[in-house]
């Protein structure tokens, strides 16, 4: 079986016409994080209190924000959490950082309210103030040392042409995701933080493979046209491509599925990251590098030069 | 040729049962039924295959995490001398710049005196101390602080029997603890968190006591309405039922003369026992029993002790408080008839010495005539302890020195002898457990600063079975899908492919169990998106046969080139995943460091498996005979 039997498809004629369906998705997406939903970080970066609960029986927000305001928590916010009588409750009250009483008075509050539907403490979170500063801190410390490590990498192993292509293809992913993840309405705390740097690793995996084609054939056939090269480099990586990105897919629609609400904000951006990475690496790494060149110089500087290993 | 071939399956094998074996316990476990489960605990056994199975983080096993640190303010505070309203002032500031920013406590206090202009030795440390060294000496302090409260917190969780709790000490010195298989978080808390804060503080004058004491009740008769509306209501509903003949029940409404109609919390239900016959003259002498009968003074019913504290809390009240004062409870409480009482102290507000000092106390039994046959409590100072020690006990003869743990009294004895070396005895400690207790007291309470609770995680059972059927299933699910594609679309190679996919589970299982490292929820998701890219290399070394076979080259010439030309490919992006796991490892917490873990553990696998594993089964296929055609 083979999904693509010796394709020939003209990727970089037809490249503006996916510059433009990027630019949708990245719009879309950036609409929302500034305009309508924002990012919404969870209680690891915004400190707080956030408490789960299962019910007995379903019960309505309504009803809980009732239970609350008795007890001067009226202002939780209170979402569902998966199952219909799951909630996740958070408050952002940290005046004396006492824990755990902000989470008795919940659990006090909801226990007279609903005297005869007994619910259980699944997980409660108490991030004080400080720390929820220092893990944002240490989020934004990995993801810059991350992309760093990313830059320093190809640019060992690839003429900086492609860098400037890997890393274009690079922030396209992790935006695009981004802006979706916000229009999804996820929590962003430091479980997804992994996710998104495991995304960069993966988008990056995925225009390597592209980019190695490339190297190789350029030494092959010498006096074509860079572009002829790209569109044979990419016909000829196009089965593993997507078949690759399928399998993750397949993984980790199993993980975002049947995964639970504890991770499901993680395998969202897997899910999606592995899509739009796998989008990427065919319809946008490559032909940047062309659209560079194009402008910058000839095929002539994209030999493998003497500086730079041979395979 | 054939005797390397031999070496290859051989080690394949030799992995094979490595891994069985280490997974055998793991699997143990997980399919235990829970009453086999629960026997196998009674009797001591299932610690023995605990020990070797999986390790489950919090979020799988259900547990608590906390962070505590050195309350470095109040240390500070405590720490220092002739504080005045600039000091007050400035301390202020320093304690809300340094909740607000990223700098540390010390620092920015170093930072906010010297720009007010005031030289540190004015508070702390002696006079001819500079900034700096005054600084220094408070970062070794809270080191010391955290030392001795890493210790302390040991020993406490020690007692309480948790199986494998973990005490570490982290950045920015403060210290994790991770409690699996506890769920109430309050509990615990009580039981650890509650660090105790013990302090030898001076009883006032029984002469000052008394006036003190006048002067309240004189108050309170004065001015009826003194307490609260609050204060009022909450006693209104207080439960009626006279306890002895003399006693009558009352509201403090009554006692007051004052009604309010809010509805009291229900919480709140004590009821105040009054001597009926002072009650008119003394209306807050009423809420005590005098307890000379029992060798004590001044008592009140535990139902009276709330009632009591609010009206200290008044502020007309506290006018009336000496400034260098303040009323405690004794930490235990005794019984007159069937009710339970404590006793009221008015104590010194600054502490002579703290427990930081102390370095062992025990229970021995008297050998001297006055004390034959009864425990005493004998402890030991450090040589700073010692010395202020004889000067505090020197200074105030016949006096008693009361012993404070955590605000409330555990024992005030009369000073007798001026304790010159550090080395002193308590007697008069009452029985056996009483005198154990005192000494657990001196000895574990010895915490010189209070610890916060920084950040607070717990996981219930529930979530943690819950998470762990739920990653096991998207596992499967996901491990399914990716093998029914694989040999959909690349049949006999695919099987291949699947052979090491399925191994690369296996193995990376097994280096979990074996190197100890704990399995969480996103370690889970890490292992669901090894599986969805454990194919990814066989997928390049496939496409590549294929293409070599295009080209018209022999099956085993294009195994060959497929394997060798897709290897740059396969090792670039490894080690950008590599590299990403490594800085999620640098930076992550508990959870994500299992993320991080099992990624990489994945991916060092995979290599093996999809390279190693795979060309040795298509060895063993085309070394037989001589294929014409391959499956893929």
């Amino acid at each position: 079986m083979q999904f693509f039997k010796t394709p020939n498809i003209d990727f970089i004629g037809k490249r503006r016409k996916f510059y433009f369906l990027s630019l949708v998705l990245f719009l879309a997406g950036m609409a929302s994080i500034f305009l309508h939903k924002g990012i919404q970080y969870g209680i690891d970066f915004k400190g707080g209190t956030s408490l789960v609960v299962r019910f007995e029986k379903p019960v309505t927000i309504g009803q809980i924000r009732d239970a609350l305001s008795g007890v001067g928590l009226g202002g939780s916010e209170i979402k569902r959490f998966g199952a219909e009588s799951e909630f996740i409750i958070y408050s952002s009250q940290q005046g004396a950082m006492n824990a755990a009483d902000a989470a008795d008075l919940v659990d006090e509050a909801l226990n007279s309210q609903f005297p005869d539907n007994r619910h259980e403490r699944l997980q409660v979170d108490t991030v004080g103030p400080k720390i929820g500063q220092e893990l944002r801190k240490k989020a934004f410390m990995a993801v810059f040392f991350a992309l760093v490590l990313m830059l320093v990498y190809i640019s060992i192993r690839f003429e900086w042409v492609f860098a400037v292509g890997a890393v274009s293809a690079l922030f396209h992913d992790v935006l695009i995701t981004l802006g979706f993840f916000s229009i999804m309405g996820f929590e962003l705390s430091l479980k997804e933080i992994a996710a998104f740097l495991t995304l960069v690793g993966y988008s990056l995996n995925d225009t390597i493979v592209v980019y190695d084609r490339i190297r190789e054939n350029l030494k092959v056939f010498r006096n074509d046209e860079l572009s002829v090269v790209m569109n044979k480099s990419i016909n000829q990586t196009l089965n593993r491509t997507v078949n690759t990105g399928l399998t993750t897919l397949l993984a980790v629609a199993a993980l975002y599925l049947l995964g639970g609400e504890v991770v499901r904000g993680f395998a969202f951006i897997m899910l999606f990251g592995i899509l739009i990475g796998t989008y990427s690496s065919i319809f946008v790494a490559a032909p940047i590098v062309v659209e560079w060149q194009a402008r910058h110089g000839g095929r002539q500087e994209l030999r493998m030069g003497k500086k730079h290993k041979s395979l | 040729m054939r005797g390397k071939f031999l070496a290859k399956n051989l080690l394949i094998l030799a992995l094979l049962v490595w891994s069985g074996i280490s997974l055998w316990p793991t699997y143990k476990m997980q399919s235990m039924e829970p009453d086999v489960r629960a026997r196998m605990e009674s009797e001591g056994k299932l610690k023995k295959i605990t020990g070797k199975a999986i390790r489950l983080g919090l979020d799988l096993q259900g547990g608590i995490y906390l962070v505590y640190e050195v309350d470095m303010p109040s240390l500070a505070e405590k720490n220092a001398g002739n504080r005045d309203s600039r000091f007050e002032e400035l301390f202020q500031k320093v304690k809300e710049e340094a909740a607000k920013g990223d700098e540390s406590f010390i620092p920015v206090l170093g930072r906010v005196f010297q720009e007010a202009g005031i030289p540190l030795h004015r508070y702390w440390g002696s006079r001819d101390d500079s900034d700096e060294k005054i600084l220094r000496e408070m970062e070794k302090e809270s080191r010391d602080a955290l030392d001795r409260a890493m210790e302390k917190l040991r020993n406490r969780i020690d007692q309480f029997g948790v199986s494998e709790p973990s005490i570490q000490k982290i950045r920015g010195n403060r210290i994790l603890i991770e409690l699996p298989g506890l769920s109430n978080v309050q509990q615990a808390k009580d039981q650890i968190g509650k660090t105790a804060l013990l302090e030898f503080r001076l009883l006032k004058d029984p002469q000052v006591y008394g006036d003190v004491l006048d002067r309240i009740d004189k108050a309170v008769a004065r001015e009826k309405g003194i307490l609260s509306a609050d204060t009022a209501a909450s006693a209104e509903q207080m439960a009626v039922k006279p306890k002895t003949s003399q006693d009558t029940v009352l509201s403090v409404n009554e006692l007051f003369g004052e009604t309010d109609e809010t509805p009291a919390p229900a919480a709140t239900g004590d009821s105040i026992i009054v001597d009926q016959n002072i009650f008119q003259k003394n209306p807050f002498y009423a809420l005590f029993r005098n307890a000379r009968m029992q060798g004590r003074e001044v008592a009140a019913s535990v139902n009276n002790i709330r009632a009591i504290e609010q009206i200290l809390a008044k502020p007309e009240i506290q006018k009336l408080i000496p400034s260098d004062a303040e009323f405690l409870w004794s930490s235990e409480t005794f019984k007159i008839g069937d009710e339970d009482f404590r006793e009221l102290f008015l104590v010194k507000s600054e502490a002579e010495l703290t427990g930081d000092h102390l370095t062992d106390a025990r229970v021995t039994i008297g050998s001297d005539v006055k004390n034959a046959g009864q425990p005493v409590v004998s402890f030991a100072m450090d040589r700073k302890g010692g010395r202020d020690f004889a000067r505090i006990t020197g200074a105030n003869l016949r006096k008693r020195l009361a012993i404070v743990l955590d605000g409330r009294i555990v024992s005030a004895p009369v000073i007798n002898d001026r304790i010159p070396n550090g080395r002193g005895v308590i007697e008069g400690v009452g029985k056996m457990d009483e005198a154990n207790w005192l000494a657990i007291c001196l000895r574990i309470g010895a915490l010189p600063a209070n610890l916060t609770i920084m950040e607070e995680r717990s996981v219930g059972p529930t979530l943690g079975q819950d998470s762990i059927n739920r990653g096991k299933t998207a596992a499967i699910v996901g491990t399914l899908l990716v093998i029914l594609f694989m040999a959909v679309y690349y049949r006999l190679s695919g099987l291949i492919a699947n052979i090491a996919l399925l191994l690369n589970v296996f193995f990376l299982l097994a280096v979990l169990v074996q190197f100890g490292f704990t399995l969480t929820m996103p370690g889970i998701a890490g292992i669901v998106l090894t599986i969805g890219m454990a194919v990814d290399a066989n997928v390049l070394v496939f496409e590549r046969i294929r293409e070599e076979l295009r080209t018209g080259k022999t099956v085993r010439a294009s195994i060959e080139a497929g394997y060798s030309r897709a290897f740059s490919a396969i090792i670039d992006s490894n080690i950008t995943t590599l590299l990403t796991a490594f800085v999620l490892y640098q930076f992550g917490t508990g959870a994500v460091k299992g993320f991080a873990v099992t990624l990489s553990i994945g991916i060092v696998v995979n290599m093996f498996t999809s390279l190693f594993v795979t060309r040795v089964i298509f060895e063993h296929i085309t070394s037989r005979r001589t294929l014409t055609r391959l499956s893929i």
